[in-house]
């Protein structure tokens, strides 16, 4: 019997209770009743505990991250079952299979010290998680809901090598970790288009690292990864695809997917994609477009414009319902740690200068941070 | 807020913006000024901006429940007055 080999003898985790080794995780599990085991607010140790239950048993898992939300009744069908983020409405259930998503994930590669930077029980939460165990890593997490600062104070004190996040995170990270003594060997970014000048920053800030960008849908789960340390992805895979996945590209101008374990049917990703040059660039969500006075803007566009000046730390782009156009963009800027005010604010106003008209913000408003969901993106209030 | 402060803002929101995007000093506004149509040297996505910029000095946003219709200086005061 096979019991919980996914959880690699080597796997240690550093969560703020204390250390625990593969062994004592396993001991905890085997003490749990794994029938239709419900996890409120769980952390990765007792989710870790909970999943060596749950193969134990052939029971139910139910990972709650939001306990407004019933679990359901009387599954019994062996699944696990996790919250969607519920940026647009209440949480969903959806249910997988642990050997679904082994089979997704490499833990491969040298021991290294790993961070979570996600909710412990979203979906990408659980996919670190089970890598790390898979792959007999150290995984370190914080305290829930643990600041930017909190978790560069974690990253430095631990030593941490691999670090997987938003874009959104590894800017917040950047500033709080300032000139912290930190080298990474890996830095993934996944769940939002990662944009030029912050791969730039983290090749910079982190000189030797393997760093790689995540392009994944909720639907298909993770597609495929750009090493390269450009934005976007080659042209070229338009007509080569990328194994047996197949891209394309429907009439309004969205990325679309088959082959493979997709099958033949194109699935539509609802990421819109402009071609320059050599490149594919994501330009945002194709619910996430904005007409003003006729002329069609993406939000995301236009963050990825400005945050080409080094004096921007991060930013947030927004449509306001207008009497006029129908809708204008306001912006939300953080600025870089050592941005004078006076003379960066004038930087930026000329820049976004060079944008279309109707996507120049016709408000820029300055703020200390940016608000995120639970899923660490940014929470887009204008969205569909 | 009474009506006629409310001219002022707009007057003076108008005359930056105005400013700023001709390079020189704005023409002496009044509130009979149509807004769009060649009255003001602005088009509908500078008129747009100069909403913006009234919301934020008002903290007002009399167009959340839907459109109003102004064409002067003086109605789109009106209805931030109102608000």
């Amino acid at each position: 019997m096979a019991q919980s080999d996914w959880l690699h003898p080597a796997f240690t985790l550093a969560d703020p209770r204390g250390e625990v080794d593969a062994a004592a995780l396993i001991e905890a599990g085997r003490h749990l009743d794994g029938q239709n085991l419900v996890l409120p607010h769980p952390d990765a140790r007792a989710i870790l505990a909970g999943l060596v239950a749950h193969e134990t048993s052939g029971g139910d898992l139910f990972i709650q991250r939001d306990t407004g939300v019933e679990v359901l009744d009387g599954q019994g069908q062996g699944l696990i079952w996790l919250q969607s983020s519920g940026s647009t409405g209440k949480p969903k259930w959806a249910s997988h299979r642990l050997d679904e998503l082994k089979s997704r994930l490499a833990g491969g590669q040298a021991r290294g010290t790993w961070l979570l930077t996600y909710a412990p029980g979203s979906f990408a939460g659980l996919q670190v998680i089970l890598s790390a165990a898979l792959g007999g890593h150290h995984l370190v997490t914080g305290a829930p809901g643990a600041s930017a600062t909190d978790i560069a104070g974690l990253a430095v004190r631990h030593k941490v090598s691999h670090i997987s996040g938003t874009p959104t995170f590894w800017r917040a990270f950047l500033i709080a970790l300032g000139d912290g003594d930190l080298d990474l060997a890996a830095v993934t970014l996944g769940g939002e288009a990662a944009d030029q000048a912050l791969l730039d920053a983290l090749a910079a800030r982190f000189p030797s690292v393997h760093l790689r960008h995540i392009y994944a849908t909720t639907e298909t789960g993770t597609l495929f990864t750009i090493s390269d340390g450009r934005a976007g992805f080659p042209a070229s895979w338009f007509e080569t695809g990328i194994g047996a996945l197949r891209l394309g590209r429907s009439e309004r101008e969205t990325l679309t997917v088959r082959g493979g374990r997709l099958g033949e049917l194109a699935i539509d990703t609802g990421d819109c994609i402009a071609v320059e040059g050599d490149r594919a660039l994501f330009r945002g969500r194709i619910d996430s477009v904005v007409n003003i006075g006729g002329v069609k803007v993406w939000p995301e566009e236009v963050e990825a414009h400005i945050l080409a000046l080094d004096c921007v730390a991060d930013v947030l782009v927004s449509p306001r319902a207008n009497p006029v156009t129908g809708h204008i963009l306001v912006a939300e800027i953080v600025l870089a740690a050592g941005a004078m005010p006076d003379i960066h604010e004038a930087q930026i106003k000329k820049h976004v200068m060079d944008l279309p008209r109707a996507a120049r913000p016709a408000m820029i408003r300055y703020k200390t941070h940016l608000d995120t969901g639970q899923t660490g993106k940014k929470a887009r209030a204008g969205g569909a | 807020m009474t009506h006629p402060a409310t001219l002022d803002i707009v007057k003076a929101e108008l005359a930056v913006l105005i400013a700023d995007k001709t390079g020189t000093a704005a023409p002496e506004i009044s509130a009979d000024a149509v807004l769009l149509e060649g009255g003001l040297p602005i088009d509908s996505l500078d008129l747009a901006t100069l909403v913006v910029a009234l919301e934020e000095r008002t903290g007002k946003q009399p167009f959340r429940q839907g459109f109003r219709l102004f064409r002067t200086v003086g109605e789109l005061a009106a209805i931030f007055a109102e608000a």
